[in-house]
This record gives C-alpha cells, sequence and structure tokens, in this order.
C-alpha cells in the first residue's frame, strides 16, 4: 500500500506500543533491510502492531545504529517514534548528545528528525542530535588562538617519552600546539588519568594546549559497521569518517594548518593510516608531517612496551621509556589496579 | 516548582516536541526544531512564558521540536516539569 501524500504520514494501523523484542525477530528484521546485526548494544527497542515488529533500534553508549523500518511501514512516522525512545535512553544513561551513523541516502530522514549532518564520505554519513559539536567548540572558544597552529592526537595510554619528544618537536614549528588526548575510554589507562599525564609531562612547553576529542575522535570502538555492505571497507569507513570530522570540522575552527604524527616503522595498520591521513589532510590544505620515533636501548619507544614494563614492575626499563609524571603515577597507589588487569590480560594472550 | 530530577516528556514525531529537563544551577534552555530559522523566537518565548507561569528559575531543559503549535509546547513542557518536580 503506497502513501498517496508523503507530507502527511499514515497513523498506526493497529494499536502499536513499544517494547524490547525478542533478538531473533530483531535480527530477522534488521537483515531483511539489508543491514547487519551486531550484538553489541546496551539498549534495543521495537514498535510492535498487533503484536509484529514493525521497527527496531539498538543504542551503543550514544551511538544508535540497526534502526530498521519494515516495507509496510516505511513512510510512517515509525522512526520518530523509534528515535524519541532510543535518544530518550542514551539521555537517561548520561548522554545528552547522540550520533548515528548510516547510509547517505538516509541524512534527510535524520535531518528531519533535528539530527545534524557532521560528515558524509562514500558509503557512510555521521549525523548528530543534541548540543555537539558547538557546544564542544564553544566550550572551547577561550582557548583558541590565531596564528599557524599545528595538531597531535594521541591516546597515551600511557604518556611516553616518545610522545614527549613529539610534542616538543611539533611545538617548535608552530604558534600553538593542540594536544588532542582520545576521550574514549576503551583503554586500560582511564581518560582522566591520560589527560592528567598528558598536562603534567607537557606543562613546561608554553605554546601546548591540552584539549579533550570529546565525540570527534571516532575510534574503530565506537565506528558501528551494520549499514556496510562488506566487511574489509569497515576499516576504511571508520578512519576515513575520523580524518573528514578532523580536517573539516575541527581543525579550521583552531585554526589548525599542520597535523604532526610519529613515525610508525613497524605496525602496517599505522602506516595505512597514515598514508590516508597524509591524502586527506593535504586535500584539506592540512600539512602533514612525520617525525621520527625515539629510541630507547635500540628500539623505538611505544605505550605498548610501557605497559609491559608496567606489568612486569621493571621499573629501569619505565625510567628510559616515560617521563617523570607518569613514572610517578604509575608507582602510586591508584595504578596498581591497572597493573592487575594488564597482568590479566597478558596472561590471557 | 523545582526541578530535581532528570524526566522528559512528549516524542521526536511529526508535529510533537521531545522535551528533557534536568536539574541545573541556572537556566538554559536549548532549542533543536525543524523550523528554527522561522520559529525559533516564538518558540523561546512560549517555553519562557510556560516557566514563568510554572516559577521555574533554574534547570537545563533540552526541546527537539518537529513543529509543534504553541500550546503543545506548553503542554509539553508542563508535564515535564511536573514530572521532574515530584519527590
Amino acid at each position: 500500500m503506497s502513501n498517496p501524500n508523503p507530507e502527511f504520514p499514515k497513523g498506526p494501523v493497529g494499536p502499536a506500543s513499544f517494547d524490547r523484542p525478542a533478538l531473533s525477530e530483531a535480527r530477522e528484521l534488521i537483515e531483511s533491510q539489508g543491514l547487519r546485526f551486531e550484538p553489541d548494544f546496551d539498549d534495543l527497542v521495537g514498535l510492535f502492531e498487533s503484536g509484529r515488529l514493525v521497527a527496531c533500534g539498538a543504542r551503543a553508549g550514544y551511538v544508535l545504529k540497526m534502526l530498521a523500518i519494515a516495507p509496510s511501514h516505511q513512510g510512517t512516522d515509525a522512526l520518530g517514534g523509534l528515535v524519541t525512545k532510543l535518544i530518550l535512553s542514551a539521555i537517561f544513561a548520561g548522554h545528552t548528545t547522540v550520533f548515528v551513523f548510516t547510509m547517505p541516502q538516509n541524512v534527510a530522514s535524520f535531518e528531519a528528525l533535528n539530527f545534524r549532518l557532521l560528515v558524509t564520505h562514500g558509503q557512510t554519513a555521521l549525523l548528530e542530535h543534541g548540543p555537539g559539536l558547538e557546544n564542544y567548540l564553544a566550550s572551547h572558544a577561550f582557548q583558541i588562538t590565531q596564528g599557524h597552529n599545528g595538531a597531535v592526537v594521541i591516546n597515551g595510554n600511557p604518556f611516553t617519552l616518545g610522545h614527549l619528544h613529539l610534542v616538543e618537536c611539533a611545538a617548535k614549528r608552530v604558534d600553538r600546539l593542540y594536544l588532542f588526548v582520545v576521550r574514549e575510554d576503551r583503554s586500560v589507562f582511564p581518560f582522566d588519568v591520560r589527560f592528567r599525564l598528558a598536562q603534567q609531562a607537557t606543562s613546561h612547553i608554553r605554546n601546548v594546549t591540552v584539549l579533550d576529542t570529546s565525540r570527534y575522535a571516532v575510534s574503530a570502538g565506537t565506528f558501528p559497521s551494520y549499514f556496510l555492505k562488506r566487511l574489509d571497507e569497515v576499516a576504511t569507513a571508520q578512519m576515513q569518517i575520523d580524518l573528514l570530522l578532523f580536517a573539516e570540522r575541527i581543525a579550521p575552527r583552531f585554526h589548525i594548518a599542520c597535523r604532526f604524527v610519529g613515525q610508525e616503522p613497524l605496525c602496517t595498520t599505522t602506516a595505512a593510516y597514515n598514508k590516508m591521513m597524509a591524502e586527506i589532510l593535504e586535500a584539506h590544505a592540512i600539512e602533514w608531517v612525520e617525525l621520527p620515533r625515539i629510541e630507547a636501548g635500540g628500539l623505538p619507544i611505544s605505550a605498548t612496551r610501557v605497559r609491559k614494563a608496567f606489568a612486569t614492575n621493571d621499573v629501569e626499563t619505565l625510567r628510559a621509556l616515560v617521563p617523570p609524571a607518569t613514572l610517578e603515577f604509575l608507582q602510586s597507589p591508584p595504578a596498581r589496579p591497572i597493573a592487575e588487569r594488564l597482568r590479566s590480560k597478558m596472561e590471557e594472550a | 516548582m523545582q526541578i530535581r530530577r532528570k524526566a522528559s516528556a512528549g516524542t521526536m514525531q511529526s508535529s510533537d516536541l521531545m522535551v528533557v529537563v534536568e536539574p541545573s544551577d541556572t537556566l538554559r534552555v536549548e532549542i533543536e526544531s525543524t523550523v528554527k530559522k522561522q520559529y525559533e523566537h516564538l518558540i523561546r518565548a512560549r517555553i519562557s512564558s510556560t516557566l514563568e507561569e510554572l516559577k521555574v528559575s533554574a534547570g537545563y531543559i533540552q526541546v527537539s521540536d518537529r513543529g509543534a503549535l504553541d500550546y503543545a509546547i506548553a503542554a509539553r513542557i508542563e508535564t515535564a516539569i511536573r514530572r521532574a518536580s515530584e519527590e
């Protein structure tokens, strides 16, 4: 049955209600719409009509995903109801701003629900609902200075002498260096620790400002792939969205003219990522600068090496790899549970 | 009335609005609307007058509107505030 006038959505045909659907019926509806079912989510909502599941969607943290509507109910306001439930669920879980990653052809449907488009590329579009990016930029407005500025983006898990070397070299080449610490908490060292150590270790460099990336660094951990046809495209799509978000939305507001990265002689994934970064940034007139890594004991310094030495309580090695601020934290009582977690992870591996 | 906890009212369906209120030291109203360009000033005015009537002077109020009429705006705001002020 087609809707004669799409301006006026059809009302519900039978008694409609929201409920949590069974995994199997949700999966069936999601897959029938050409999407992939991803089992990791915090909430799953279904719209039922006369007992039949006609629409469903899920939320993982602040990310909405797997929104699927049965063909019989496309062109109705099912999406509005579903998104209301998911956004409220996110807000009550503490996420005022909500993301949705979807196909570019769905952008208009989400814009009609007050989502704003952040970035779109290839088969992927990222939109947000809530105070979001504008609020983030406004809250950092007082730290923005004019000039030829640079950026370094790190996870800092934890902050090493390698990070410090990169920041020191980069800071010499720009008026102001923004050191972005990735907010997302999927690392062993929690965000507040990673952020504080980056601040303490760089406090002696006068033109460095340490910033929180908030939601605006899209990692493999938050990027859903349910809408992509091919799994081998997922990593590329995630990196492109992350880099475009930086190049189009973040960099211009902070007057960032170059981005610095540490050379990656070992890891091939990071090397591929760096090549893509160079291309995307240059297309946005942002210079991409790769700086050589420093070594300790004949090997490049990396956070991976630090975590290993920390787990085995190898203080001598740690001294050669981390700045005093990090060393002090690693030897403090709050660091003990982190060492425990690292040890159990290493045993698993 | 005092906003004591997080509460919501309404939906994001066409011609409706979703209101979420939560405690805050100051009064802050954030409006998203599909008709923001044309009607933000009227939406804001109606929200302000409703808050005044209810004697609400502090809170964080988030509104996502899809072209609701002004009495719907007043009703949704009032419902959310009443839910948030319950002990």
